[in-house]
């Protein structure tokens, strides 16, 4: 559930003159065999349709397992972990473990997900399931959310064994099957599996990442160490139905209707902790006097400021970061056109901010859809709150080196609470630290676009981020 | 004007009831009934579901063994199929009742249809296809709509038989297999199995008609369905970039369609009468003392009188009967429930009033909703319907079947608002007129379509007899 890191430019130095390089062009510093084999990967797993219940997840996880094998891990520390997800949909998790032959620390444990949100060809501009390369993208589905990380990950993996690499620490791949849906497989490898997954902390490819502009000016990366809880809610009308050529002034899709006009107008209080607040900060920096930079420097200084916090949420780069978010995400209603509906219900995904519980969400939205309106969790997925987790030095200048080499030293690197959750959240909730340090980037907004349509990465930022995790294995297992 | 003086002949029929005592079955003829009821309600007759052409053999077979000749029994499977009902094969039956020698005029024409709507067992609470007798109702899908009207004109057939009638015309049945979603059926009927059918000079539909007591017992009254609302398909769509549920943005495919279905909620399409409007009300407002007969009255005397149109379109008894009326009846969103929407649609079913142009009503809809995010289009291709001129001999057929079984029951003609298989007979210049005969407690029983379906157990059999009365009326003299 990645989605790109993204933020403005202060408007100040949106007029500085000095023309900056499209980072799309820069050629990228993997080398040329290392393109190819990262190339043939990439595209194999994108065209393996990994949704719930297609039943092809495991493919992924063979084509990555072949690729340890085939640099010399032996198959003992390669574990296929079958488990059903969704009632019926039967997935598998891998879990690989680079084993360090003299280890003087704790292991490390890297996170990933193979399975990918469903994608319809007929709404897409071509077959999200075949591999295109154009205009110096990667597109299809999973190309950013997050075949890309499992294929960086995997290769900078295969490309230090194949210098000879020995890593002071055992460094364990755990890459689940149900991530976009139940999160099954992070819950196990969080706790039954613990055996094989047991870290000092963990390091997600599902989240971070640097961004830019469009005018190609360095936007800045995130690691996010803290993040929403993931709560999905079923917003449910009945009524008895009936002959729809006798409609009723009670009705259920118009009684789900004005629930839905409620909850679109509704604002949940705002909120700071650590991590956010340390975000707005550096955001507060980059904004200098721009009116964002004084709403943020306004709502720091005063956190009962809700106007202030009121505007920065409206701010499409900000979306999410200052309190609980919810919206309709999928609607659902009616037996026969020729029927007046006895049922109508909407799909209602909400962004929970940390600390806050679900069940007071519930009640919230039950305030607000009314007495007609039937408010229930998914039962299928409760959220559990996370805690955040403590900034690590190592880390961090860990991934400020790789940005450093990348993007240069205007990329600042700093804490983000993430929107999304990811298979990070089981892990925290188990004691196992986790931060999201994945080096792919894109521009910002036209390239987010996990979930959405005709999802894409630039080809170099595919590329570069198998060079980032090399930098990144060496750095923390070196 | 011809309607109004119709109407007026009826309102005279209903004071001049005889007061012989109706006709009864006998404890066979009841069991038959129970048992055909019995068996079709238990067959879910539902598109997609494959089971239309079981039950057309089943009740092809009650004719077969009651002595119709099986080369006048005739099963035909058809297929039926559209964008948004999915697609089955299905089955009409047509059973003709030769009369002897050479007729002198042209065949009755019973209609009904075979399939219904679909019932979901966790909406309901007992299994919809399974009949469950309770209350004094029979429960299930289909009990009011219409296989009470299937095995009411099949027991009629048979029973009259049994008692030696001999029609004087044939007497041709056509029980269809699509009604409630494609009509394909009736459109063949019209066209394509008109000679099997004998050209026929008039239909009586199962699926219209019918009456009514209030809760008080007091009779609420009977209608024959001489007209009918043009029943069209609209989708209103919502196309959107999507994107990442965590991060939602003010453009929401399913916000902007809840605004649009808000506006529909709110919309009153400009009220109209026809000449069966007309009558009907002209008959209904001599029941009526309180507000809403002054209501009627008003109306009638100023047609432009839109507050008093309003005020008959809000009572539950009038519902549809003064204008077009659309309703949101089906939704769905989305693609998974992190990630924001690309694509949310409602169907909108309209009944619209005859004579007007549904290409007329989508333009409507979109002035209504005025948002161009929202792309109103239509889901088939239904031309207006037509009304059928009022027939003395069918009128005082029914009248008399009514009032035999429910002295001082008041009869009017009356516009349907649910669309029938009528309608491709009317416009192929054969008249058809609901005049079913079970009758229900209004308005708690209207739940045709809704949930937990019923009928009461003795209109079920009322019915039977109602069928055998105008049969002998319309086909014995």
């Amino acid at each position: 559930m990645k989605r790109v890191f993204a933020f403005a430019l202060a408007a100040a130095l949106s007029t500085t003159a000095m023309a900056a390089t499209d980072p799309r062009t820069v050629p990228t510093q993997l080398p040329k065999d290392w393109q190819v084999k990262t190339r043939e990967v990439f595209k194999q797993a994108i065209e393996i349709p990994s949704v719930h219940n297609r039943g092809q997840t495991q493919k992924v996880a063979e084509l990555l397992a072949s690729q340890f094998r085939a640099a010399g891990i032996p198959d003992a520390d390669i574990h296929m972990m079958p488990y059903e997800a969704l009632p019926g949909d039967n997935t598998t998790a891998l879990i690989v473990r680079w084993r360090s032959p003299h280890a003087t620390k704790k292991p490390m444990l890297v996170l990933g997900h193979m399975d990918v949100v469903e994608a319809n060809r007929a709404d897409w501009t071509f077959d999200p399931f075949v591999f295109r390369e154009e205009n110096g993208y990667f597109l299809g589905r999973g190309t950013s959310d997050m075949k890309n990380g499992d294929v960086a990950t995997t290769m900078a993996a295969v490309k230090l064994m194949s210098q000879g690499f020995k890593p002071s620490r055992d460094i364990i791949f755990f890459y689940s099957g149900d991530e976009e849906t139940r999160g099954v497989g992070a819950t196990l490898g969080s706790t039954k599996w613990r055996t094989l997954t047991d870290a000092e902390f963990g390091l997600n490819a599902d989240g971070g990442g640097a961004s830019y502009d469009r005018n190609f000016r360095p936007l800045g990366f995130g690691i996010s160490m803290a993040e929403k809880t993931f709560q999905t809610y079923f917003f449910t009308t009945h009524n008895p139905g009936g002959h729809s050529s006798r409609p009723r002034p009670e009705n259920a899709i118009y009684d789900l209707a004005d629930a839905l006009k409620a909850l679109q107008a509704h604002r949940f209080t705002p909120m700071q902790n650590d991590i956010t607040r340390g975000y707005f900060e550096e955001r507060s920096r980059q904004e200098g006097n721009s009116p964002l930079g004084q709403q943020i420097r306004a709502w720091l200084a005063n956190p009962n400021d809700g106007a202030a916090a009121d505007a920065i949420e409206a701010n499409p780069l900000e979306v999410g970061l200052t309190r609980t978010r919810c919206v309709a995400t999928m609607l659902k209603g009616g037996h026969a056109d020729n029927a007046l509906p006895q049922m109508a219900q909407a799909t209602v995904n909400c962004r929970i901010f940390p600390g806050v519980q679900p069940k007071d969400v519930q009640a919230e939205l039950q305030a607000l859809a009314g007495p007609k309106v039937e408010v229930i969790p998914d039962p299928n997925y409760i959220g559990v709150p996370t805690p955040a987790s403590p900034p690590r030095a190592d880390v961090v200048n860990a991934v400020k080196a790789a940005a450093m080499r990348f993007h240069g030293k205007d990329m600042h690197v700093f804490p983000v609470m993430s929107t999304g959750a990811s298979d990070g959240s089981f892990f925290r909730a188990q004691g196992i630290p986790v931060y999201d340090v994945d080096g792919s980037w894109g521009i910002s907004p036209d390239d987010e676009r996990a979930h959405g349509l005709d999802e894409r990465i630039p080809v170099r930022a595919m590329y570069d981020d198998v060079l980032h995790w090399e930098m990144i294995f060496k750095a923390l297992a070196g | 004007m011809r309607h109004l003086l119709a109407a007026a002949s009826i309102i005279a029929f209903a004071t001049a009831a005889n007061s012989a005592a109706p006709p009864t079955l006998t404890q066979a003829q009841h069991d038959a009934a129970h048992a055909m009821f019995d068996h079709v309600i238990d067959t879910p007759t539902v598109i997609g579901r494959h089971r239309t052409p079981s039950m057309a053999e089943y009740v092809a077979e009650q004719f077969r063994s009651a002595g119709f000749p099986a080369a006048d029994v005739h099963v035909i499977p058809y297929h039926t199929e559209s964008a948004t009902t999915g697609a089955d094969e299905t089955a009409a039956l047509i059973v003709r009742w030769r009369a002897a020698g050479t007729p002198k005029v042209k065949p009755i024409l019973l209609m009904g249809h075979m399939d219904v709507v679909e019932a979901k067992r966790e909406d309901s609470t007992t299994d919809p296809f399974t009949m469950t007798e309770r209350d004094g109702y029979y429960y299930g899908r289909g009990t009011i709509d219409m296989k009470d009207g299937i095995v009411a004109i099949t027991q009629s057939m048979i029973n009259l038989r049994a008692a030696g009638f001999k029609p004087k015309r044939d007497i041709v049945v056509l029980f269809t297999g699509d009604e409630e979603t494609n009509g394909i059926g009736a459109r063949k009927g019209a066209t394509e199995w008109l000679d099997m059918l004998g050209h026929p000079e008039f239909g009586l539909n199962a699926d219209g008609g019918g009456g009514g007591y209030n809760p008080d017992k007091t009779p609420a009254g009977f209608t024959m369905q001489t007209a009918e609302k043009t029943f069209a398909g609209y989708t209103l769509t919502v196309r959107n970039r999507g994107g990442h549920s965590s991060k939602p943005r003010k453009d929401n495919a399913i916000y902007s369609l809840a605004h649009a279905l808000d506006k529909i909620e709110a919309y009153r399409f400009e009220p109209m009468q026809n000449e069966t409007t007309r009558a009907y009300f002209e008959g209904r407002q001599k029941q009526e003392h309180g507000a809403l007969g002054d209501a009627m009255r008003k109306w009638l005397a100023n047609p432009k009188d839109g507050e008093a149109a309003d005020f008959i379109e809000a009572s539950e008894s009038e519902v549809g009967l003064t204008r077009t009326r659309c309703v949101p009846t089906r939704l769905f969103g989305g693609h998974a429930d992190n990630a924001l929407p690309q694509l949310a649609t409602a169907m909108i079913n309209c009944r619209i009033f005859p004579g007007v142009d549904p290409n007329a009503i989508k333009a409507e809809l979109e002035k209504v909703v005025a948002d161009p995010e929202v792309v109103v289009t239509r889901n088939d291709d239904y031309v207006a319907s037509i009304s059928s001129p009022l027939r003395p001999d069918v009128t005082a057929a029914y009248t008399h079947a009514v009032q035999t079984l429910h002295p001082g029951m008041p009869v009017f003609p009356e516009m349907s608002t649910g669309a029938s298989d009528a309608r491709p007979f009317r416009v192929a210049g054969i008249p058809v007129y609901g005049v079913n005969g079970a009758w229900v407690i209004v308005p708690v029983d209207f739940r045709a379509h809704g949930k937990d379906e019923r009928i009461p157990v003795q209109a079920l059999y009322d019915n039977v007899v109602h069928w055998e009365l105008m049969l002998r009326d319309l086909a014995g003299k």
